[in-house]
């Protein structure tokens, strides 16, 4: 690929902290990655946060007057709101207007945008959503799936192997990668009747190395890209995140607890803060759908502008390493 | 009110909608068109859930659409499909054509 300007299409109504956040992350992107940039969203709500009220040039604001709110209904709402903010992200990315898509809304919306738009790519029942997970001293280990497909077929399953181990080839080059099948414990014959039939599914699948465990998130040298249903990989996921969140509360806490305690921060905290940058979801950049006919990246509810530059960090990433060709070329033509 | 129909093209019939969600079925769904008869049933039978049932709307109102002018699918009549007959007759009835 050429490392010509890309264009991301960014959902500007999408999150928490819409448009405001997502305005400024897009500003920063065309500044700081020198990308284009078009913003898809109400315009008087997305003008209101640019500077001066003029866009840069490589900044396009694109009027649309429907917004997919977080408890839509997901398939339901692309439908009927084809003038939504994702929506038309999603057609961009379709027309090729744009090489990826960036919505940090409702997760649902956009995984079905995406399918909906884009299609999937041939042999690939469902797309699933491919998250980093970070491992110190390491590359990070991918999971897949997040949350796209909650109710998955044993096939489907590998499947997601299959696109977890080429993403994980695209985006960190590594040459083979091995895959663990999440389940309640490593032996074979563990877990409920889909893992058992996964398991005996992915036996002859490359890099295999069968059921990992939760424990073994974060852990160097246990399995390079983690497949699961959408279901217990979103609940893996949010449990991790929370526990990283609790933990770095009660590190923070105890430096501030006594004044030697207060003493000793002032030398590890600003040590501690730059490791902690590993794991800050709004430094990682966002999770990609894998399985549709172009890249979209799911970036959290709560982005901050800070969080939409990391998205748009992969995004560009993702482009330039032709993950959706990769995927196309390889997991649709395997056995 | 029927859609408008391409006078060029002709009109689909019943045969012609069933083999199209067939085609576009077995692309969705990953599986060989021959499972797809016309007694089977979305759920049970071929595993379809509501996104797969959206994703062949979609289709049909793509492919169809380019043939009949104005050919949407309303999301309320999908609850009453269960079949791939149930479908090819709802199609038939759009179209304003005998079934």
């Amino acid at each position: 690929m050429s490392d010509s300007p890309i264009t991301i299409a960014i959902d500007a109504m999408g999150g928490d902290n819409a448009p405001g956040e997502i305005v400024a992350g897009a500003l920063d992107a065309v500044a700081e990655l020198g990308v284009r940039v078009e913003l898809y969203g109400q315009l008087e709500a997305i003008l209101e946060h640019v500077p001066g009220g003029i866009a840069p040039p490589d900044l396009e604001v694109i009027d649309c007057r429907e917004v997919v709110a977080m408890d839509d209904e997901p398939a339901a709402a692309v439908r009927r709101k084809k003038d939504s903010s994702v929506v038309r992200c999603a057609q961009a990315v379709r027309e090729g207007r744009a090489e990826v898509m960036i919505s940090a809304g409702n997760t649902g919306a956009a995984m079905a945008a995406a399918l909906l738009r884009m299609g999937r790519i041939p042999g690939i029942a469902r797309p699933a959503i491919a998250v980093p997970v970070p491992v110190p001293g390491h590359h990070p280990q991918v999971l897949i799936d997040a949350g796209a497909t909650v109710d998955a077929a044993p096939e489907w399953l590998v499947q997601f192997a299959r696109m977890g181990r080429e993403y994980a080839r695209a985006r960190w080059r590594i040459e083979q990668p091995s895959i663990g099948l999440l389940s309640n414990g490593e032996e074979e014959g563990k877990g409920d009747e889909l893992r058992k039939t996964v398991f005996d599914l992915l036996r002859k699948e490359a890099g295999f190395v069968g059921n990992v465990e939760a424990s073994d998130f974060m852990q160097p040298n246990r399995a390079d890209v983690i497949v699961t249903d959408g279901f217990t990989g979103n609940v893996a996921l949010k449990a991790l995140e929370s526990a990283l969140r609790s933990l770095a509360g009660l590190v923070f806490h105890t430096l501030e607890s006594t004044e030697e305690a207060r003493a000793a921060s002032r030398v590890v905290l600003p040590l501690l803060l730059e490791a902690a940058e590993a794991y800050d979801p709004d430094l990682t950049g966002g999770a990609v759908l894998l399985g549709v006919k172009g890249m979209c990246v799911i970036s959290h509810g709560s982005s901050s502008s800070r969080a939409i530059v990391s998205a748009a960090r992969v995004a560009r990433e993702c482009v330039r390493a032709d993950v959706v060709q990769r995927l196309r070329e390889t997991v649709s033509h395997a056995g | 009110m029927p859609a408008e129909t391409h006078v060029e093209q002709g009109p689909l019939g019943p045969d012609e909608i069933l083999g199209l969600i067939r085609e576009r079925l077995s692309e969705i769904l990953e599986i060989d068109e021959t499972t797809i008869t016309r007694e089977a049933t979305f759920a049970d039978d071929l595993g379809a859930d509501s996104l797969a049932l959206i994703e062949l709307v979609e289709a049909l109102e793509e492919d169809i659409g380019e043939r009949t002018v104005g050919f949407t699918v309303d999301d309320e009549d999908l609850a009453d499909l269960h079949t791939v007959g149930d479908a090819v007759d709802y199609v038939v009835a759009r179209l304003g054509q005998p079934g």
